[in-house]
């Protein structure tokens, strides 16, 4: 059951990084758009997203659950130490989510819409970049192991396993991702007058986002720090990111073309390689301390639990997917299954 | 402030303000099917108004709630790491059967929101059902993880260690349904007197009466049986406390000596050094009756209970007197409703009538708020009762008062702009005519 448990951990983490990180990335996109722009992509991502939205972040809720249900000691060293970006980033999560409800159901649409949209991007902007803080802090080798008897240094313990440049690199690597993702969903949800905007907006994230990798990655071997070590010193982890530079020519061709569907498949898989590259060299020692690393499986929970929670998940599972499936298809969300216009 | 107590505020904060949203977004979808269903019946086209105009309220709550939630779940972790770490895998399952109905809610929302005229009519108003079920069956599930807390089981604790887990065990725990039979009919209360309470307002104000008075009807109706039953279920529930957890029941009648045939005390002022209560109104073995169900059974008093294991005296009693005094009030209103729609259809037409409902908008709120102070402050010192205090639960880290402040400047102006919303709402609802649709 363990195995069906991890399946879902990553499962919901990778639909979180998609779906909610598309969702992310509009508000980017918006924030960076001319005026006119704006208002098209304001348009757009309430017909796209509106449906979805809110099943889009549950996932983080589902991850959450999981982690402290299973993984226990994981769960209270990653909340401990990071408490502040956690908290940081709730506050942006609250805020875009009345923003994006205020916006679009206030009853009359006057000056107060600058306000709602003024919130609605800038907490686009902050969340993904505080998420990808958080990972960043999780693998940095920053956080020091707290314990109740000795006491710490404020700074040390709670401000430097994240306040660091390679965890800030992580960060923008993220929002960058999420904007890509965006664009690359939108090319294809767009309509007539939307659809050049976005094929450009895509075509500019993708480069951001290569190069945004290459820097983070980079500097993380040039600083000597041990996850990005894990991930060059892997032959699985070296031969996907070979692969994912193989795949980028498909990507590029396909967002220049503005093809939606294999654009969006390109993108998935781009995302896809890029967590297993992250995870899979460590796996399960996802949490890199100062004084070593603290693995996923450390004092899981007992196996009735994990039965119990596997059985939940499956069944929850079996619910909720077709549900929204047929949500997407009702909304004309998965494009694949109809025929192409583009 | 000590960082413990800091993180006490920040969570009852953070707690008292998502049960409100919480509630309301899980109870108006009720109401907002039922005025689908009469449109769908009548063709009645203020029905079709209605509807649009509280599913724009749903959607708000909705959002407003789940942000809420998605905050609280991490804030669990985030202030209460120990309780977390050994209370996470047991009280796992109602919070991820939680999470599935949660999304379950989401998606139907997503269907009801976007549906109109794109697919099946019937199929629409169905998914609208999906949102109130699985909104109700989400809260259920979590005031039963809030059950564990109160009634600890599903595990064996030896030396220190939660051994022999039992997750089902858990999600049943003894508390799990009175609690949560007392919580859903305290939502729908507060809920439908809180609407039909703004409906009121609006016809005392002679602002579009056929539409304000047919919303006032279907919210009262739900909130006004759901006032009548909330007493039973009070009994068992004040029962079951007596049972499980004796010291908080003397803390909300603020008995103090161990005796037989003990009175019920109505309102009165709490001294906690001298361990009395002033000015109160007695009535002769009515506690005894109510928690025992026998006249001269005897009742422990706080006296006798470790002074280290005592709540705050004074705050669980007020609030008990609290939530007591309005839950009566509401079902008086909700008996005087359906009198006054069964004999005395005449007095819809009297100002007096609207200003009553119009009074107790607000009172269902205080009555749940002050009833959860009563369960969460009866509770203390012990996060898991008498297995783990509150104070071993508490984040390592220092500082959490500012953290409280950021989540009550937060909160407060979420609080205002949402009501602001809600007055824009109405103000719009009122100034265009049923024909514009």
């Amino acid at each position: 059951m363990i195995s069906v448990v991890l399946f879902f951990l990553f499962f919901s983490l990778l639909l979180y990084v998609l779906l909610g990180g598309a969702d992310f990335g509009a508000g980017i996109l918006e924030l960076f758009s001319s005026e006119d722009n704006q208002k098209i992509t304001k348009k757009t991502i309430y017909r796209v997203m509106g449906p979805v939205w809110e099943a889009n972040h549950i996932w983080v809720i589902i991850l959450i659950v999981i982690l402290w249900v299973a993984f226990p000691l994981y769960y209270k060293v990653m909340v401990t130490s990071l408490h502040i970006p956690i908290t940081l980033m709730l506050l942006g999560i609250t805020l875009r989510g009345v923003a994006f409800v205020f916006r679009h159901y206030d009853a009359y649409v006057d000056e107060s819409q600058r306000v709602y949209n003024w919130l609605f991007h800038v907490s686009s902007l902050i969340t993904p970049i505080f998420l990808g803080m958080i990972f960043g802090g999780m693998v940095s080798g920053k956080i020091v192991l707290i314990t109740k008897d000795v006491p710490l240094d404020f700074v040390e313990a709670y401000i430097h396993p994240w306040f660091n440049i390679f965890s800030f690199l992580v960060g923008l690597f993220f929002a960058s991702l999420c904007t890509f993702l965006s664009a690359v969903l939108l090319i294809g949800e767009a309509d007539e007058e939307g659809y050049p905007v976005y094929v450009r907006k895509a075509k500019i994230a993708t480069i951001i986002v290569v190069i945004l990798g290459f820097i983070t990655i980079a500097y993380g071997y040039v600083m000597s720090i041990q996850f990005v070590h894990g991930i060059t010193s892997h032959n699985v982890s070296i031969g996907l990111i070979l692969v994912s530079a193989a795949f980028l020519y498909p990507l590029w061709y396909t967002v220049k073309k503005g093809i939606r569907i294999a654009s969006r498949i390109f993108a998935g898989i781009q995302v896809l390689l890029i967590i297993t590259v992250a995870l899979y060299p460590h796996y399960p020692s996802l949490l890199i301390t100062k004084n070593g690393t603290l693995s996923l499986l450390e004092k899981v929970a007992p196996e009735s639990v994990i039965n119990v929670l596997g059985i939940s998940l499956l069944v929850g599972g079996l619910l909720i997917v077709p549900g929204l499936f047929h949500l997407l298809k009702s909304f004309k969300m998965i494009k694949i299954l109809e025929k192409q216009t583009h | 402030m000590e960082n413990l107590d800091a993180a006490r505020l920040q969570m009852a904060f953070t707690l008292i303000f998502h049960i409100v949203f919480a509630c309301i977004g899980m109870v108006m979808p009720f109401f907002m099917v039922v005025s689908h269903k009469k449109w769908l019946n009548t063709g009645n086209p203020v029905y079709l108004k209605l509807t649009k105009a509280w599913q724009k309220g749903v959607a708000i709550f909705f959002v407003t709630g789940a942000v809420s939630g998605t905050a609280l779940s991490f804030e669990l972790g985030l202030l209460w790491p120990e309780f977390m770490e050994h209370a996470g895998p047991i009280i796992g399952m109602p919070f991820s059967l939680e999470g599935a109905a949660f999304f379950v809610e989401a998606i139907a929302l997503g269907f009801y929101l976007y549906g109109w005229n794109k697919i099946p009519p019937k199929f629409h108003w169905f998914t609208g059902i999906i949102v109130g079920i699985a909104g109700v069956a989400s809260g259920i599930l979590v005031v039963s993880a809030n059950g564990w807390m109160n009634a600890p089981s599903g595990f064996d604790y030896v030396d220190g260690k939660f051994l022999n887990i039992d997750p089902v065990k858990a999600l049943l725990n003894p508390a799990w349904f009175t609690q949560a039979l007392h919580m859903v009919l305290a939502a729908f209360t507060a809920t439908g007197f809180a609407v039909a309470g703004i409906h009121a307002f609006q016809i005392l104000r002679n602002k579009q009466k056929e539409l304000h008075q047919k919303a006032f009807k279907i919210a009262i109706t739900f909130g006004a049986i759901a006032a009548i039953l909330q007493p039973i279920s009070g009994d068992i529930s004040a029962k079951d406390v007596a049972q499980r957890q004796p010291v908080k029941l003397a803390a909300m009648e603020a008995h103090y000596e161990t005796s037989k045939g003990v009175p019920l005390y109505i309102g009165g002022i709490v001294d906690q050094e001298k361990k009395e209560v002033n000015y109160k109104i007695e009535i002769p073995n009515a506690l005894s009756f109510l928690a025992f169900g026998d006249f001269n059974a005897e009742v422990k008093g706080l006296n006798d209970f470790p002074k280290d294991d005592i709540p705050n005296v004074a705050i669980v009693h007020y609030a008990f007197q609290i939530m007591v005094g309005i839950g009566g009030l509401l079902m008086l209103a909700g008996i005087f409703f359906f009198f006054s729609n069964w004999k005395k259809k005449h007095w819809f037409d009297k100002k007096f009538f609207w200003k009553v409902f119009a009074f107790l908008a607000p009172a269902g709120f205080i009555a749940l708020e002050a009833g959860w102070i009563v369960t969460e402050v009866g509770r203390q010192p012990w996060i898991i009762h008498k297995i783990m205090r509150t104070k071993d639960a508490v984040t390592p880290m220092p500082g959490i008062v500012y953290s409280f402040y950021l989540y009550v400047v937060l909160y407060t102006i979420l609080t205002i702009t949402v009501a602001w919303l809600l007055r824009r709402q109405i103000k719009s609802l009122n100034s265009t005519p049923i024909s514009s649709l």
